[in-house]
Parts: structure tokens; C-alpha cells; sequence
């Protein structure tokens, strides 16, 4: 309760409920979004078997550090369920519609990038079928 | 009807502004002082529990603005948790300013709250110098008054509205 006749500024205050807004809806959110996005990573790369079992050791490590910190800092209530929830549906929804994720060598920069194909994309699927299907 | 009107009544809160009550911040080293006795200067008061990290954390903050405002604003905190032992409160965060002790009645009858009534701490008071109350906490506590940037805004008000003319 603060004296309405007092000519405070509201920069401080505003400061404030940003700050809070960022930490109760926001953060589970975000945290919510990449547990998912991290279990599904670590889940897809683990089950491709080609991948040396130390990264997989490593990767799973850091996902789960990360999702642990998260929850740690997350301001815990009953509030912040729905947000943490959005924040999975969110990345589970974002996950169904990738197709796969391959990593071809940039002609010019000569490294390897991610590239995301998702369910849409018709002409991505089809040329990553076909350069399988080469390989065989 | 009446019943309604008595739980309104304790669940009720002193209104802001209002006069400060008076009150005895009694050091755990026996030094006493009287709220009256800071009157002509800004009063940032806060009731802490000892063992509460916000209150660990506002104390801070009241350090920080006890050297920045010390010509202008008294500071002080009075624990009111039961078995507190404000003497290693204060060595334990490198206070400068009083800190005493005293009971819940004490603390709930200063803040205008009925006894018995529980209360989110820190409970941060905000006194101008003429020993008006210009900002309280929330029965449950009120975070926007234990961080930095609102109390500065809010005790530049309170020096700005007492300049002398």
C-alpha cells in the first residue's frame, strides 16, 4: 500500500512487473519447452546408433543439468502449471512436425550445418528419400 | 452479520497515510530507541524473521540505502521471530543500522493488523518526516517494496515532497 498522493516513478515499478512477468510466466515456459526439446533430442540421437556413446552420455548430462537448473530457479506454484505446460505442448507439437534433421556440408563454408526438414515440406522429404535410397 | 463484519474487521489493515504508532527498537546489545526519536527524517522500517531469506535479502537492500540516503533516512528493522538473535543477524549481513527485537503483538499492533493474524515478512513501513506512514507491505507481503529500484523511486518521492521551501 503506497500513499496515492505520493508522485512516485513508475520506472521502478515497471522495471518490477517485467521482471516478475519474466520469471513466473515466461521462465516455465521456456523451461518447459526445452526439457522436451532436450529428451527428444537426446532420445532421437541415442536411438540413431551411430552416434559414439560418449556424446550421448555428455548430451544427456547437459539436457538434464539444464531442465534441473530450470526447475530449481523456476519460482514454483500452482500458477506457473499451465505455463510449464504450454511450454511442452508447445515443443512436443514443434517436435511431431519435423521429419528429420540432417546435416549437409555448406558448399561455400565448407562445415556442417543443421537443417530441419519438416512434415510440409514435400520437396525436402523427397530429396532426402532419394539421396537414402542412393545410398542403398 | 455480525460475525461477517468481525472477520472483515481482523483481516483488516491500518490505512495509509497514517500516523506512525510509537515504538521501542530495543538492540540485542540493550540499546533503545525510540521511533519518535528519528522524527525530521525518513524512516525505512522494516519487521523481519531472521531466518526468512526476503528479509536476508532486504536488509541488504536497507543497507545499500543507509549509506546512499544517510544524511536523510534512518533506517531500522525489528525481528519479531521467536528466539531470534538479531545480534548475529547483524554480524552475519554487516548491518550499520539498528536492528531489535520484539514480539508479534508489538509488530501486528504497529502495522494496524489483527494479533494472531499471519504475516508474509518482510513487512516493509516507509515513514515521512513529519511520522507519517507512507507505504506498508501487504498483510502478506508486498515484493515490489523490497526491491531496489521501487524503494529509491518511492523515498525521491517522499524527499521531494519534504523539501524545504
Amino acid at each position: 500500500m503506497i500513499d496515492h498522493s505520493l508522485a512516485v516513478s513508475p520506472l521502478g515499478a515497471i522495471l518490477f512487473h517485467l521482471k516478475q512477468g519474466f520469471w513466473l510466466y515466461a521462465w516455465p515456459m521456456i523451461i518447459g519447452f526445452l526439457t522436451i526439446l532436450g529428451y527428444q533430442v537426446l532420445g532421437r540421437v541415442g536411438m540413431m546408433g551411430a552416434v559414439k556413446w560418449p556424446v550421448v552420455f555428455g548430451l544427456g548430462t547437459v539436457v538434464s543439468m539444464v531442465s534441473l537448473a530450470g526447475w530449481v530457479m523456476m519460482a514454483r506454484g500452482m500458477h506457473m502449471i499451465p505455463f510449464y505446460g504450454c511450454g511442452v505442448g508447445l515443443a512436443s507439437a514443434m517436435m511431431s512436425r519435423i521429419y528429420a534433421v540432417t546435416m549437409p556440408i555448406h558448399p561455400r563454408l565448407k562445415v556442417r550445418l543443421v537443417r530441419v526438414i519438416w512434415r510440409g515440406d514435400s520437396e525436402g522429404i523427397e530429396k532426402l528419400q532419394k539421396a537414402l535410397r542412393s545410398k542403398v | 452479520m455480525a460475525f461477517l463484519a468481525g472477520s472483515l474487521a481482523l483481516c483488516a489493515q491500518g490505512p495509509v497515510p497514517r500516523p506512525a504508532p510509537e515504538l521501542k527498537i530495543v538492540e540485542a546489545s540493550g540499546k533503545t530507541a525510540m521511533l519518535s526519536s528519528f522524527h525530521g527524517r525518513v524512516v525505512l522500517l522494516a519487521f523481519i524473521s531472521t531466518q526468512c531469506p526476503h528479509c536476508q535479502r532486504v536488509s541488504a537492500v536497507f543497507e545499500q540505502f543507509s549509506k546512499e540516503f544517510s544524511a536523510r533516512l534512518q533506517v531500522a528493522e525489528v525481528a519479531f521471530d521467536e528466539g531470534a538473535d538479531s545480534a548475529a543477524f547483524v554480524k552475519r549481513f554487516g548491518l550499520s543500522f539498528p536492528v531489535g527485537n520484539s514480539s508479534s503483538d508489538v509488530a501486528h499492533d504497529f502495522l494496524g493488523i489483527g494479533r494472531g493474524m499471519r504475516l508474509g515478512t518482510p513487512q516493509v513501513v516507509v515513514i515521512d518526516r513529519s511520522g507519517m506512514i507512507r507505504a506498508q507491505s501487504q498483510r502478506l507481503g508486498s515484493p515490489i517494496l523490497q526491491t531496489y529500484d521501487c524503494l529509491r523511486d518511492l523515498l525521491k518521492a517522499i524527499f521531494k515532497l519534504e523539501a524545504p521551501r
